[in-house]
């Protein structure tokens, strides 16, 4: 039985990678939800603007997971390796939860922020970030509707490329539709409560952390996924 | 290069023998803005043309997917599309001369279309006829490049007639809202807003660029 060795070593390094970060994701993760619950309680918002604590980093995930995808993608049409393809899978798939998380997450803030029956207004930001979850699905949808491995991955790059670009454009337009009225500007230095700093600070790192070890678990799983699959092929045709 | 003319001189001689796409998009349109029509409430023409940007931009983008979906349908029969891959040269010019043909039908379909809401509904669009040109000749890049490469794409899966739009449709909100902004000033007669046209143009580049690179991708070895 022939063995290929390339993708068996990668496969091994990262499986070590993965054990690492579930490492720190399991020893982040407490300190994390520690914090925010003994962080201070916002004045005017209450309880609820704990979920600043969780929003934005998954915010930052969704387009980590664009980026991620668009160099998958961009590395398999330079090389064609199979691997670099799984590793867009992944960042498309983990990308995806997040970007439902944050869409999910927002909602429930601004509800109680806006007033009531204000789950979501069409503020260019959260319109366009509506689209760049749209775009997600499309993807994922081409790599289901596309026959043949090798041609789908070709595809779903070319897509994945494209996406990447868009975010920019997308933040350009939000310029020149002036609509950054309802959702507050980015985070910056000095904006947060006291005692507030930290626990954002640490919501940013376990997310992150938690963005790597998934990104990494389903790339492994793809990749190995692969491997068996090629192996039982060659058996058979050993055999 | 060659090949670019070459597809773009064939797509136009068969386009102007059998003239399909064209009236299947015409009608499509013309429908599209009767039921328009139908779906908003009585209104003075003056309160039209606040709407008009937008329903011509609606009625265009649909009309373009139309057209869009059957760019590569032709080349599936007989098998051209291998022949398109076999071609020699870089295959960019595939993409630039197809998506040059659909540029000039979609053009010819709006001007048709805007003929139309104007006659329907007795507004004068005619301010600054050649600033709103621009901006969709413009745009109109934009929309050709990213749907030829897509539509290469989309035509060899499943489902090829509801995965286009998927595709196509969230790729092009910024054109469409820059667009839309562009005409809604020159309709009403004033400037051409800096800000979408710089938009306009940027797109277009970016979006033309990036096709002409993937579409060496795009067609099988």
């Amino acid at each position: 039985m022939n063995q290929t060795p390339y993708s068996t070593e990668s496969t091994d390094l990262i499986g070590r990678w993965q054990r690492g970060l579930g490492w720190l994701l399991l020893i982040l993760s407490p300190i994390f939800a520690w914090l925010v619950v003994n962080a201070p309680t916002d004045a005017v918002q209450g309880t609820m603007q704990k979920i600043l604590y969780v929003h934005p980093p998954l915010a930052y995930g969704a387009y980590l997971g664009f980026v991620v995808t668009a160099i998958g993608g961009g590395l398999f049409l330079k090389n064609g390796q199979e691997h670099h393809d799984q590793l867009a899978i992944a960042g498309a798939e983990v990308g995806t939860l997040f970007c439902s998380l944050m869409l999910i997450t927002g909602p429930i803030w601004a509800r109680g922020a806006w007033g009531p029956g204000n789950w979501w207004v069409w503020d260019a930001r959260l319109t366009l970030t509506l689209l760049l979850w749209f775009v997600y699905l499309a993807y994922l949808l081409l790599r289901s509707f596309t026959e043949g491995e090798e041609r789908t991955a070709r595809f779903a790059s070319i897509y994945g490329i494209l996406g990447v670009v868009l975010i920019p454009l997308n933040y350009w337009i939000i310029d020149l539709v002036g609509g950054r009225a309802q959702h507050p500007e980015n985070i910056q230095s000095g904006s947060l409560g006291e005692g507030m700093g930290l626990p954002f600070l640490f919501g940013n790192l376990t997310l992150f952390i938690a963005f790597a070890y998934l990104l990494v678990l389903r790339w492994r799983v793809g990749v190995s996924r692969g491997d068996s699959e090629r192996r039982a092929l060659e058996k058979e045709i050993s055999d | 290069m060659k090949i670019a003319w070459a597809l773009l001189r064939k797509d136009l001689t068969t386009e102007f023998r059998s003239r399909d796409r064209l009236i299947a998009m015409l009608v499509f349109s013309l429908l599209v803005i009767v039921v328009f029509q139908f779906a908003w409430p009585p209104m003075e023409p003056a309160e039209t043309l606040r709407f008009a940007p937008g329903v011509l931009w609606v009625t265009y983008l649909f009309s373009a997917v139309i057209g869009l979906g059957r760019t590569f349908v032709m080349e599936l029969e007989n098998d051209a599309m291998t022949a398109l891959a076999l071609a020699p040269g870089t295959r960019g010019w595939i993409f630039a001369g197809k998506a040059a043909s659909t540029w000039i039908l979609i053009s010819v379909v709006q001007a048709m279309t805007a003929l139309a809401f104007t006659l329907f509904f007795r507004v004068d669009l005619s301010a600054r006829v050649l600033d709103s040109a621009l901006i969709v000749a413009l745009a109109n890049v934009s929309i050709c490049s990213v749907g030829t490469l897509l539509s290469a794409m989309s035509v060899r899966s499943r489902f090829r007639d509801v995965l286009l739009p998927v595709l196509l449709i969230p790729t092009l909100i910024p054109v469409l809202t820059a667009a839309v902004q562009g005409s809604a000033a020159t309709f009403a007669g004033e400037a051409l807003p800096f800000d979408a046209l710089q938009l306009l143009i940027v797109i277009a580049g970016i979006y033309s660029i990036l096709g002409f690179l993937l579409f060496e991708y795009v067609l099988d070895e």
